[in-house]
């Protein structure tokens, strides 16, 4: 019982502490993890070896490789050519160009990571808005919204998808089939709310709207060769992620495999490549696995799972849909890394008592990808966008999330809902 | 050679209590590239220079994007003015700390200091810190160069 208080506090602080943005999360997530073990082996419930063994290195792996191939495709330009493109189609149109960037965000979010989509769009984003002369707001918000939905449709879109499927053992395809369907749903429902609350910027009609058609896509790609062999490789990659139960192989050696033939096809120049990749990122679920492996050792996850057990008399349908909506409103607060990497063992201590749990991993992962558009420090995306439009005249501030995104959010998840309700028979496998 | 030899006497300053609008007129008035900002003894404050008068009409995504050789027409940005409180602001609110020497510095020390900081023109100093003069990078490198030409240096 102390054991547990005492591993659940350390736990509890150090969520507090992330929450209140003063120190660097990595920072934070690296010292609880010290502080768990050191507690674990004073008290003798978690030891050093049960610290490495409970980090999950096929999420890790899965992460680096995909880190690598996105870190060798971002100097080619390609996010450029692609924004650029897109506003060239929207003829300057606000709405059209809305819509296209949305698209362009979405889909790229569904493969890359989101915070690399949004960071490596937003910039061009604000240049395309600003000549034509019209407000970034609308599109800037619409990219880290969409990017967050976008990143729930597959495995490797959202790294809680990826802790997801480690730990459940879902497939690239389960994703497609369970969750795909369901977001695309979920996506026409928030650009839709996008195009309501953003109505009133979005009316304005561009007063240059010719220069757009003078932005060059072809100038926009810097280096063409390389963004082209990346995204063969990276095709290659999807393509395997489909077969991934055929083969018998893990997603992380999938990543893995397709960064060193990336690498070896184009030799980038080995130190400035390895910058681009977040090793803080890496380092942080790192720290919060051996975190969260300490409470778990605590039998606090164990002891929480018991205690939703006694939820057996709620329908399974009612039981995920609240599970959606603690998670989302949990996901808004904090980050949605550590709720999600505590929250696994809980789910698999439900499934040790009996539980269901397939529509509960679902349930998560609705819950913690939709859950981060509701406040501007829900999701890095939100974060990242928020501090580039820092850099403008025109800054995001928490009061506008407030107005525009938190709505995207409870609509969103209450569309969710439903669609998890009508798909519920089909997560049972 | 010092610097007070090769230096123009008639330097263009500006009051710190003027503001950036009348900043904007005397540089288009005296065609400089910058205004050294001086109290009520004449002794400098500060130095604002064109770009900081320029970053105020420049679009935010010229310092956002990194190459820009794709954006043949800047579009609606190209006749942005800047919001009239901005151009009320005094000069203070954009000028930048400034670098002098003394008048009595040598070519190569004033050279040097220009090259560390990024300066094309330096203001000149007399020993009590009165602006006395100003030498742009041509005047100070042609002085330097035009000793070539007598060949009475000593050689290193």
């Amino acid at each position: 019982m102390i054991n547990g208080i005492v591993a659940a506090v350390i736990f509890i602080l150090c969520l507090a502490i992330i929450f209140a943005e003063k120190i660097h999360r990595t920072t934070i997530a690296i010292t609880g993890a010290i502080l768990m073990v050191a507690a674990g082996s004073l008290m003798g419930f978690y030891s050093e070896p049960e610290a490495i063994a409970a980090v999950d290195f096929n999420t890790l792996g899965l992460l680096l490789g995909m880190m690598i191939l996105v870190a060798m495709l971002e100097p080619t330009g390609l996010f450029q050519l692609i924004a650029v493109w897109a506003g060239r189609i929207s003829k300057g149109r606000p709405v059209r160009l809305l819509i296209l960037l949305g698209l362009v965000t979405t889909v790229l979010s569904m493969f890359l990571d989101n915070v690399t989509t949004v960071v490596l769009l937003a910039p061009v984003t604000i240049l395309i808005c600003e000549i034509l002369g019209i407000h970034p707001i609308p599109f800037l918000v619409a990219e880290a919204l969409l990017a967050n939905t976008g990143g729930v449709a597959t495995l490797i879109g959202d790294p809680p998808n990826i802790l997801i499927a480690s730990a459940a053992g879902f497939t690239f395809n389960d994703f497609l089939v369970n969750s795909l369907p369901l977001i695309l749903v979920v996506w026409l429902v928030a650009l839709g709310m996008l195009r309501i609350l953003f109505r009133r910027e979005l009316a304005v009609m561009p007063p240059n709207a010719e220069a757009v058609s003078r932005l060059n896509p072809s100038e926009a790609l810097d280096d063409p060769k390389t963004a082209r062999r990346i995204l063969i490789v990276l095709a290659a990659a999807v393509g395997l992620f489909f077969f991934e139960d055929l083969l018998g192989v893990s997603p992380a050696f999938i990543a893995l495999s397709a960064a060193s033939a990336a690498m070896i096809w184009v030799q980038p120049p080995m130190k400035k490549m390895l910058e681009r990749i977040e090793w803080n990122v890496l380092l942080f679920f790192t720290a919060l696995f051996v975190l969260v492996g300490g409470l778990d050792a605590a039998g606090v996850l164990g002891g929480a799972a018991n205690l939703l057990t006694y939820f057996q008399g709620v329908p399974p349908v009612v039981f995920g849909i609240m599970a959606i909506w603690v998670i989302a409103l949990l996901s808004a607060l904090v980050d949605n890394i550590p709720i999600t990497i505590a929250l696994i063992p809980v789910i698999q201590q439900l499934g040790e008592n009996g539980v269901d749990i397939a529509p509960l991993w679902w349930a998560l992962a609705f819950g913690a990808g939709l859950g981060g558009n509701g406040t501007i420090v829900g999701s890095t995306a939100n974060i990242i966008v928020a501090s580039l439009s820092e850099r403008t005249r025109t800054p995001i501030t928490s009061k506008l999330w407030n107005k525009r995104g938190l709505p995207v959010m409870l609509g969103t998840c209450a569309v969710i809902s439903i669609l998890y309700a009508l798909w519920f028979p089909l997560f049972s496998r | 050679m010092l610097i007070k030899d090769c230096m123009k006497r008639n330097v263009i300053s500006i009051p710190a209590e003027d503001t950036v609008a009348e900043a904007a007129r005397v540089f288009v008035k005296h065609h400089v590239g910058v205004l050294p900002v001086v109290n009520a003894g004449r002794k400098p404050v500060g130095i604002l220079r064109l770009q900081d008068l320029l970053t105020l009409e420049l679009p935010d995504f010229v310092s956002l994007v990194a190459d820009l050789d794709f954006v043949h027409d800047f579009g609606a940005v190209e006749t942005t003015r800047p919001a009239p409180e901005l151009l009320a602001r005094p000069v203070t609110s954009l000028m930048q700390p400034i670098v002098t020497v003394g008048e009595d510095s040598g070519l190569l020390r004033a050279y040097s200091l220009m090259l560390k900081d990024d300066l094309h023109d330096i203001p000149v100093t007399d020993p009590e810190g009165v602006l006395v003069g100003i030498a742009s990078r041509v005047d100070v490198a042609a002085a330097v160069l035009s000793s070539w030409q007598e060949r009475k240096g000593k050689t290193p």
